[in-house]
């Protein structure tokens, strides 16, 4: 309550300084009288948000929408029946990243410009890796000859979440490189009451998304050039095994015993509850950090980069949503999907959206004077990781490529086998994969086990 | 009712007893079948919006004998379905005969019991997966009250199997003990009363009266719970994902991982109607044994 | 049946009040779940400062419509029940009484044992595809008929073996006396069956009320169920645990009341006149 207050405050002064239209009188971009469209959208953090943003639309222009709001883990199958048969259901479906593959080249979207000629993706809004666009011929998700398939309501990427006030105590300065946080754990940790690091180490999604940042960071990458077809399987080299080692290292010195069980949720637990003296989470996470309701460490969490290695880069993964027009709906409504669209990019609208909770995709909804405030302390860290943002798994064979990496990851962890033969068996088997699916493919030398 | 009319329905009660349920299993479940099948043996894939199938036999049985999760993941499903299906029958059966021999509470008994299989499932494995916690749980709580250290439950090789097992067993005993509780009270009264006149202990008049009487209800106990422990998905997906490692990985987790998230829809058509028939096969080859040991 | 008398009765008395404690046990500790600020069950907290904040948001919040979802669920559970029971019971009586050849009998029986073994997740594909055609997709007639259809082999299969414990005699009696085939069944075979009737029916409504995949597929929002709008609570990073516990406290009332008044009126109405 008291929050949503102070948001709002903020955002009217942010309209005052920023002297944005009159928000509540004319409409943020005129786009007429449209017939309803439905929507399919996920239950999440920010859908509060994204609700109160709809709802301003509908006030604004009097079109309908309808939003069906669904479980996480019924987007899949949803989205996947709307557009295999007949005539979908819903006129704009939410795609998580890992899913965008299959809808792109399955041609199940009709390409933005073709419903509306005259529509540009505004320039201040984020492309993350321009995982929006497709290029048919290469199948890959490129700006570069590729057409806008869709656009991002909403952009996950990771960031390094450590006790600032633990720090302050130590004299640490935030965690830049894996030493030192590997240097912070080691003095903040106290065995049995506060773990030094923590992050995912579940089998599957879990371990495979909050290792990628290690592996990005050594510059090791799954295949060697798929933009450009060669499908060389090369998971397996020494800068990988170099960054699952620094990764494994950390879990068992760092992190609870049951490491290799960590899911989302047991992270965000860790760090609320003060039991986690650093952690990587999402940004759509933060919100349970600085409520009292949710957490005993409120105000006491900042937000960094993740950490780079010595040697190499910040590795960001990024997990954003995409909003898609399918091809089995009737003109009028493709139409109408469009003209929200349109309008729910403006700087106006993005604004709105920040106040209700959400997370804009345009760079001037987030005013430099946010990052000044407290409750916003999360935003420079998110902005600066944008550059380094990458998509990865971006080839239809993502989901297979996860599953394996999802285990041998996952086993290496626990100890099942050594990071070189996890590494080795992986790359055999998603050679195994690429094959199968008639890629130029081959595989790299083994890593000693 | 006219009366002709009434003689009509007499006279054809027989047929038309049976005729809704012949209609509404023919009618629903005889297209998703057969496309079942037709996938099996096919690859799809999906161009232009459309889908494309191609006759592929040999390249899905490939990929079935192939697969390396699949071993680990038969193996962990015949420990569950023996383990779940054994505990669950014998506690069902104790519980079900002991509320029989109570006087009182069969209602309140039959009511608790109710309250495991109706509450849905994603809030059930949430529900464990928090009690199941390792700093925070109710279970580690409870050992660091006796003075014990926590244990890694859902986190560990060696347990998290266990610790599935241990859901299932909270979760689906209930189901056994309603089916044959049912069954203990429309039991027959004389036949107990002439074996306690005719001087039986009550140990005898349960083993041989008893339960002999049961052996309808337990084969169908038996037959649904064994189904249901091959089908096992929910606990696992939401308490372990199938880890650590393979250590909780089924045949149906895998069987969705393949089907629905990879999208290799011809494999898991074929994965799920080899896993069909080994269910059938298990459970012809079980009739056949308790038939030739009740003999 | 033979009671346990003396010593036994109270060690009998301690093991079942031992066995109801564990199964109810944890729904206390959901109770208390949902009556506490979510960082307060991230600790584990067992002194806490309850609020009704969750119910508020389950119940009225704009994003939840979870009194429609409960109402969705307790129309679909309850017309399934009744229909399965009417259904299978007929179907399971015919099986039983009558003489069907080997084909049509151990075919069908065979059959719904087939079709109950086959994953859910390769049916609700071609049911979308299905219902979507039919025009019933996101609706409630469509739940009910795909739910009856998932419950009968079971209900079939569990009400065949109660007419089995039911004595023959009974019936033949009847039959010389000049009864007809139905009037039996009617009168003396489906009273006997009242606690079969009982155990089915709850089967039965149970499964369609936590009958998540299909109810995901086949609705959206103004039709969605009981075991969807609690999945909203798991969401993609984290799962909504105080809101959940919340949401599975309300969820379970109306089923149980539900479920009490329909063994209530199964019991009355089958016994009004009963002949035995």
């Amino acid at each position: 309550m008291l929050r949503r207050r102070v948001v709002q405050t903020l955002a009217l002064a942010a309209g005052l300084i920023t002297a944005a239209p009159a928000m509540a009188q004319q409409p943020f971009a005129d786009v007429g009288r449209q017939p309803p469209i439905t929507i399919l959208i996920n239950s999440s953090p920010w859908y509060a948000g994204f609700e109160s943003t709809v709802q301003l639309y509908e006030k604004q222009t009097g079109n309908k929408v309808n939003l069906d709001v669904t479980p996480f883990g019924g987007m899949l199958e949803k989205a996947r029946n709307a557009v295999r048969s007949g005539t979908s259901p819903y006129d704009l479906l939410n795609l998580d990243t890992q899913w965008t593959i299959e809808f792109y080249s399955g041609g199940f979207l009709t390409p933005l410009k073709d419903i509306d000629p005259g529509f540009d993706l505004p320039a201040e809004v984020l492309t993350y890796n321009d995982s929006g666009y497709w290029n048919d011929a290469k199948k890959w998700r490129t700006r570069d000859g590729g057409k806008l398939m869709t656009y991002s309501p909403n952009g996950n990427v990771h960031l390094f979440m450590y006790r600032a006030d633990l720090f302050q105590g130590a004299g640490l300065k935030a965690p830049e490189t894996w030493d030192d946080v590997m240097g912070a754990c080691t003095k903040l940790q106290q065995p049995g009451r506060v773990y030094g690091m923590v992050t995912r180490g579940e089998r599957g999604n879990g371990i495979r998304f909050d290792w990628m940042p290690f592996m990005l960071g050594k510059g090791a990458t799954v295949a060697k050039d798929p933009e450009n077809g060669d499908f060389t399987v090369v998971i397996n080299s020494p800068q990988a095994k170099q960054a699952l080692d620094t990764y494994i290292d950390l879990m068992k010195r760092c992190g609870p015993p049951n490491h290799g069980a960590l899911g989302q949720s047991d992270v965000i637990q860790l760090l609320a509850t003060g039991r986690a003296a650093q952690g990587m989470v999402v940004v759509a996470a933060w919100s349970n950090f600085d409520d009292p309701t949710k957490s005993t460490v409120a105000g006491k969490i900042n937000a960094a980069v993740v950490p780079k290695f010595a040697d190499g880069t910040h590795g960001v993964v990024i997990g954003n949503w995409h909003f898609g027009v399918p091809r089995n709906v009737p003109d009028d409504r493709k139409k109408a999907a469009m003209a929200f669209s349109k309008w729910f990019l403006t700087a106006g609208a993005q604004r709105a959206y920040l106040d209700g909770g959400g997370i804009p995709v345009r760079k001037d909804a987030l005013p430099p004077e946010l990052a000044s405030n407290p409750k916003y302390r999360w935003v420079k860290a998110y902005v600066d990781s944008q550059p380094y943002a990458k998509q990865e798994l971006g080839y239809a064979e993502g989901p297979q490529v996860e599953q394996i990496l999802g285990l041998r990851l996952n086993q290496a962890l626990i100890g099942e086998m050594s990071s070189g033969r996890a590494l080795n068996t992986a790359a055999k088997e998603i050679e195994e994969v690429f094959r199968r699916s008639g890629r130029r493919t081959g595989a790299s030398a083994a890593l000693p086990e | 009712m006219p009366s002709r009319l009434l003689d009509l329905v007499h006279n054809t009660f027989r047929y038309w007893s049976l005729l809704p349920a012949i209609v509404l299993l023919l009618v629903i479940t005889v297209y998703p079948a057969l496309q079942l099948l037709q996938m099996s043996v096919s690859t799809i894939e999906f161009v232009d919006g459309r889908d494309v199938w191609s006759f592929t036999p040999g390249r899905n049985i490939e990929l079935l004998l192939s697969d390396p999760v699949l071993p680990p993941a038969i193996l962990n499903t015949i420990i569950f379905v023996i383990v779940t299906v054994a505990v669950e029958l014998s506690l069902g059966l104790g519980l079900a005969i002991l509320v029989g021999r109570l006087p009182h509470g069969r209602g309140g008994a039959r009511t608790a019991m109710i309250l495991p299989i109706l509450v849905p499932p994603v809030a059930i494995g949430s529900m464990w997966k928090l009690m199941y916690n390792f700093d925070f749980g109710l279970f580690n709580q409870a050992l660091d009250g006796l003075g014990l250290g926590p244990v890694n439950w859902l986190g560990s090789t060696n347990l998290a199997l266990i610790s599935v097992i241990i859901v299932d067993i909270w979760h689906w005993t209930p189901f056994v003990f309603l089916i044959l509780f049912a069954a203990v009270e429309g039991l027959p009264v004389d036949v107990i009363e002439a074996a306690q006149v005719d001087g039986a202990t009550n140990r005898q008049i349960t083993w041989l009266i008893v339960i002999p009487m049961l052996r309808d209800a337990l084969a169908v106990a038996f037959i649904f719970r064994a189904i249901f422990a091959f089908k096992v998905f929910d606990e696992i997906y939401l308490l372990t994902s199938g880890g650590p490692g393979t250590a909780t990985e089924v045949v149906n987790l895998h069987l969705y991982k393949v089907f629905f998230e990879q999208n290799q829809l011809g494999y898991g058509a074929l994965l799920s109607v080899a896993f069909i028939a080994a269910i059938l096969a298990f459970l012809l080859v079980s009739r056949r044994v308790t038939r030739d040991t009740t003999r | 049946m033979n009671l346990l008398y003396g010593r036994e009765r109270v060690v009998g008395y301690a093991l079942m009040t031992l066995a109801i404690l564990m199964i109810v046990g944890p729904f206390a500790w959901i109770f208390l779940n949902s009556l506490k600020y979510q960082v307060a069950i991230y600790t584990g907290a067992w002194v806490f400062t309850p609020t009704l904040s969750n119910y508020a948001e389950v119940l009225f919040s704009r994003r939840s419509d979870f009194a429609h979802n409960v109402g969705n669920s307790l129309i679909v559970a309850g017309i399934t029940t009744a229909l399965v029971l009417v259904v299978g019971t007929l179907a399971a009586y015919s099986l039983h009484r009558f003489r069907w050849s080997q084909w049509i009998a151990t075919g069908f029986l065979g059959w719904t044992l087939i079709f109950h073994t086959i994953p859910v997740l390769t049916l609700v594909g071609p049911w979308y595809v299905i219902f979507r055609q039919l025009g019933l997709y996101d609706t409630l007639t469509a739940l009910i008929i795909t739910h009856v259809t998932m419950n009968l082999p079971m209900t079939i299969w569990l009400m065949m073996s109660f007419f089995k414990d039911i004595p023959l005699e009974l019936e033949e009696a009847a039959f010389v006396d000049g009864c007809r085939p139905l009037t039996a069944f009617w009168w003396i075979t489906l009273r006997l069956a009242i606690p079969g009737l009982i155990a089915a029916g709850i089967l039965a409504f149970i499964f369609s009320w936590k009958e998540f995949s299909i109810a995901l597929n086949l609705t959206s929002r103004a039709t969605a169920t009981v075991p969807v709008a609690i999945a909203r609570f798991a969401q993609q990073y984290e799962v909504q645990h105080a809101q959940m516990a919340a949401a599975a406290m309300i969820a379970t009332i109306p089923a149980i009341i539900l479920m009490f008044l329909g063994q209530r009126f199964v019991v009355r109405g089958l016994t009004l006149g009963a002949v035995k």
